[in-house]
C-alpha cells in the first residue's frame, strides 16, 4: 500500500556491523544522555562527557520518575493502565536506589567494568558478513534494496 | 545386541533409580570408572561425559542410543517441567553422524554425543532464538553464538533452547513470555532464574549439560534451586558473541552439569579468546580438569591448608535458617578435608544490590534499544515511525523488561547520571577492592547462592523488590567480574518434598581451575542423599 512518502532507512548494500550501527542509529537521538555501551575508547569519552554539572546535592532534589516522559524517551508506548501500575513500582525501586546517595564516595574512581584484561580491539577494517541472505530474510518489511519503515512525522508540523 | 556390561553402562547414563542400602566397603570411585562404588551412602555423581566417551569409543553403546534415551526422558518430563522453548528435530541425525565417524575410526571431539541445552538468549542459526520475548518471536539468527559454535565443533549436540526470564531479567523464569518452567524437585516451585530452563533440564536429566548466562546470579541461583552444579566464569573467560546482551559489563555465559567434572569439561569447550568479543580475554585457558584428583586416590586431608573465607554478611538476618545450617555443615565438611575456615567480612556488601540494579537497568535500556521492529523480530502496524517503535516495543516486551528499561532511562538521564549511574560505578570499585583484599587472605570465599531454597510459583511475581532482594548473594560477584561455582550441598524441608541448597564458592579472577578442583573434591567426598529429583527417581527404563 503506497503512502504519500516513506522514509527509506537503510540501503541493502550498506548494512553496517553491530558496533557501528549503535553509533549511527536514532538511538543516539532518542537517548540524548544515555550511553550505548561499546567497549571502545570512544565509549569512555562519551561517558565522561555525559556527566553533568547539575549534580543534585541530595536525593530529595531529584525529580521522581515521570513515566510518560521516560516512556517517550525509551520509545515504548505505555497504556494508561501500565502507567498507573508501573509508577508506584518504579518509584519504590528508585527510592531504594537512593541509599547510594548516603555513601561516602568522594575519592573513589568509577569502574567501567570488571578489571580483567582491558580492551582487545580488532583492526578497523570492514568485513563482509557471510550470510547476508539470512539477515535480509529477517527484516519484517523489505522492498529490495530497502528496509521499509513508515514516514517520520516532524513534531513541529503537527 | 548390547552386552550386559554395555546395558548396565547405558543404565548408568540414565538417572539412577532410588538406591537401596549397600554393604559397608571402602569407597573406590575414580573419575573415570564406570563401576558404581559400594559405600555406606549413595555414590557421588561420576562424570557422565567421560563415561559416555569411554562407552562410545569402545563401541559398547551408540550415540543414537544415548540420544534416544535422553529424548525419551525429555518427552516424558517436559509436560510437567516446560524447560524448553524449542527442541531440535535433528538430534538423532547428528548422533548418527557421530556414530558413523566412530565406525570409520575417525576422531570425534571431547563432547561427541553429549546432549547440550542452550539458553534461548544465545543465538543458534538453525533454531528460533527468542530471548524469552515476544519481540523476537520466530526470529532465526544468521549465526551461531561462539559458545554454541564451539560446542558443536567439539561434537556436542544442541538438543534445544531452554526457557528463561525475558532477556535474562528475572530470578524465577516466570518472566518468560512463553511459559513457566517448574522445578523438578517440586513442580509447584520455581526453578530459579533467569536460566531456569537450563537448570531444570540438567536436573531432570533431559540433557547432560547446559549453557546459561549469569548477569546477577542467573546461573548460580537456579543451580542452587535445582540441585545441580552451576559455574559462572570470570568476565572475559568466555566470548559473549551471540549472547543477547542484557548488561554488557556484567553478562557472562556459564555452564550447568550434574557434576563438577561435567561442568568443567563444558567450560573447557567454550572458553577462550574470540576476536568478535572485544572484552574476551587473551589469557591462556588451562585444561580445567587436568588437576582433578580421583577420589580413590585422595589423601586423608586433600585440601590441607586451604584458606576458606565464609562471608559473614551472607548468613545474617533474612537468610533461611535451613540454608544457614546447610552452609555451616558445608563449612564443617571443608574443615574435615583440611581447610581452614574463617569468617570474613566484606565491607559495603549490601550496597552491591542497588548498585547492580542501577547498572543493569541502565545498560539494558541501551542494549534493548535495538529491538525496534525494523530489522528483525515482531513489527507492529503503524503509520508513523516513532509509533512503529513505540507499539512494536510495547507489544513485544513484557512488564519487567519495560520497567527496567524505564528505570535505566531515568538513571541515565541528564541530571541523574551522577546521582545514580556514576555512584553505582563507584560502588563497583569498592566491591572489587574488598573482594580482592579478601581473596589475598583466602584461597576461596564461600556463601549461600540464595537466601532460601526454591519458593512457590507466583510468590514473588508482583513484588519486584522482594525478587531483587534474593540476588544479594550473587550480584557482587558479577560487579567484581570473578568466577564462582555453585554445587549442591544439602537439603531443606519444603513440605512434602526436600529442596536442594547449593554452596557458592568464589575465586580470584581467572582461577576457575582452583574452584573446580576444590569443588570436585567437596562433591566426591560429600555423604548423604544423591541430588536426583523425585520426578525421575523412579525412571526404570534401563
Amino acid at each position: 500500500m503506497a503512502m504519500a512518502s516513506r522514509t527509506l532507512l537503510l540501503l541493502k548494500g550498506a548494512i553496517p556491523t553491530n558496533h557501528r550501527r549503535l553509533l549511527f542509529t536514532r538511538n543516539f537521538v532518542a537517548f540524548s544522555n544515555s550511553i550505548p555501551l561499546l567497549h571502545t575508547k570512544l565509549d569512555s569519552v562519551i561517558i565522561r562527557s555525559c556527566s553533568t554539572s547539575k549534580s543534585p546535592s541530595s536525593s530529595s532534589s531529584l525529580e521522581p520518575p515521570d513515566l510518560p516522559r521516560l516512556a517517550e524517551t525509551a520509545r515504548i508506548s505505555l497504556t494508561p493502565q501500565e502507567i498507573e501500575e508501573f509508577t508506584p513500582k518504579i518509584r519504590q525501586v528508585v527510592d531504594w536506589f537512593g541509599q547510594l546517595q548516603d555513601v561516602e564516595l568522594q575519592s573513589v574512581e568509577p569502574a567501567l567494568r570488571a578489571d580483567t584484561d582491558g580492551d582487545q580491539l580488532r583492526e578497523d577494517v570492514p568485513e563482509t558478513f557471510h550470510n547476508r541472505e539470512a539477515l535480509i530474510s529477517s527484516v519484517p518489511s523489505y522492498e529490495e534494496p530497502f528496509i521499509k519503515v513508515p514516514k517520520v512525522l516532524n513534531k513541529e508540523s503537527e | 545386541m548390547l552386552s550386559t556390561t554395555a546395558q548396565s553402562q547405558l543404565c548408568r547414563l540414565r538417572p539412577i533409580p532410588a538406591l537401596k542400602p549397600r554393604p559397608l566397603t571402602t569407597t573406590s570411585s575414580s573419575l573415570l570408572t564406570d563401576q558404581s562404588p559400594p559405600s555406606t551412602s549413595p555414590p557421588p555423581p561420576p562424570s557422565q561425559i567421560l563415561t559416555l566417551r569411554r562407552s562410545l569409543l569402545s563401541r559398547q553403546v551408540t550415540a543414537v542410543q544415548i540420544a534416544e534415551s535422553y529424548l525419551a526422558r525429555l518427552r516424558l518430563t517436559e509436560p510437567h517441567l516446560n524447560s524448553f522453548l524449542h527442541v531440535s528435530d535433528s538430534v538423532v541425525r547428528e548422533a548418527q553422524s557421530i556414530d558413523d565417524r566412530i565406525s570409520r575410526d575417525e576422531d570425534v571431539g571431547p563432547l561427541a554425543g553429549v546432549l547440550v541445552g542452550v539458553k534461548d538468549n544465545m543465538c543458534t542459526a538453525d533454531m528460533p532464538s527468542t530471548g524469552g520475548s515476544r519481540i523476537l518471536e520466530g526470529y532465526r539468527p544468521p549465526f551461531d553464538a561462539t559458545a554454541v559454535r564451539k560446542v558443536r565443533e567439539l561434537g556436542g549436540i544442541v538438543v534445544g533452547k531452554t526457557n528463561l526470564d525475558e532477556f535474562g531479567m528475572g530470578s524465577t523464569t516466570e518472566g518468560s513470555a512463553y511459559k513457566v518452567t517448574a522445578n523438578p524437585w517440586d513442580v509447584s516451585r520455581v526453578p530459579g532464574g533467569s536460566s531456569g530452563g537450563s537448570a531444570a533440564a540438567v536436573s531432570a536429566r533431559q540433557c547432560m549439560v547446559a549453557l546459561g548466562s549469569d548477569t546477577g546470579g542467573s546461573v548460580r541461583q537456579p543451580a542452587s534451586f535445582c540441585g545441580v552444579v552451576g559455574l559462572k566464569p570470570t568476565y572475559g573467560r568466555v566470548s559473549r558473541y551471540g549472547l543477547m546482551a542484557y548488561a554488557s559489563s556484567l553478562d557472562v555465559i556459564g555452564c550447568f552439569g550434574s557434576s563438577v567434572a561435567d561442568t568443567a569439561i563444558l567450560l573447557n569447550a567454550i572458553s577462550g579468546h574470540d576476536r568478535r568479543d572485544a572484552t574476551s580475554s587473551k589469557r591462556e585457558v588451562p585444561d580445567f580438569i587436568s588437576h582433578f584428583t580421583a577420589s580413590n586416590t585422595l589423601e586423608d586431608k586433600p585440601l590441607e591448608g586451604m584458606r576458606v573465607g565464609l562471608i559473614c554478611e551472607t548468613l545474617g538476618s533474612g537468610v533461611d535458617s535451613g540454608v544457614v545450617s546447610v552452609i555451616n555443615a558445608a563449612a564443617s565438611h571443608m574443615e574435615e578435608l583440611g581447610c581452614i575456615v574463617k569468617e570474613v567480612s566484606l565491607p559495603s556488601f549490601s550496597l552491591g544490590l542497588p548498585a547492580y540494579y542501577i547498572l543493569a537497568s541502565s545498560e539494558s535500556s541501551s542494549n534493548l534499544s535495538r529491538y525496534d521492529g525494523v530489522r528483525y523480530g515482531s513489527q507492529a502496524v503503524a503509520d508513523e515511525l516513532s509509533s512503529l517503535y513505540g507499539v512494536s516495543r510495547a507489544e513485544g516486551f513484557g512488564s519487567e523488561v519495560k520497567r527496567r528499561i524505564l528505570m535505566g532511562t531515568y538513571a541515565l538521564s541528564a541530571g541523574y547520571y551522577d546521582a545514580y549511574y556514576k555512584r553505582a560505578q563507584q560502588v563497583r570499585t569498592i566491591i572489587q577492592k574488598s573482594f580482592k583484599a579478601a581473596l589475598d587472605e583466602n584461597d576461596i570465599l564461600i556463601s549461600p547462592a540464595a537466601p532460601s531454597a526454591a519458593y512457590k510459583i507466583g510468590e514473588k511475581k508482583n513484588d519486584p523488590l522482594a525478587m531483587y532482594a534474593g540476588d544479594i548473594m550473587t550480584v557482587n560477584v558479577n560487579l567484581a567480574g570473578l568466577p564462582a561455582l555453585v554445587l549442591p550441598s544439602g537439603f531443606v524441608d519444603g513440605g512434602p518434598f526436600s529442596l536442594p541448597v547449593g554452596l557458592q564458592m568464589i575465586g580470584a579472577a581467572f582461577d576457575e581451575e582452583k574452584l573446580l578442583k576444590v569443588g570436585h573434591i567437596f562433591e566426591q567426598t560429600l555423604r548423604g542423599r544423591r541430588f536426583v529429583p523425585p520426578i525421575i527417581e523412579d525412571d526404570n527404563t534401563c
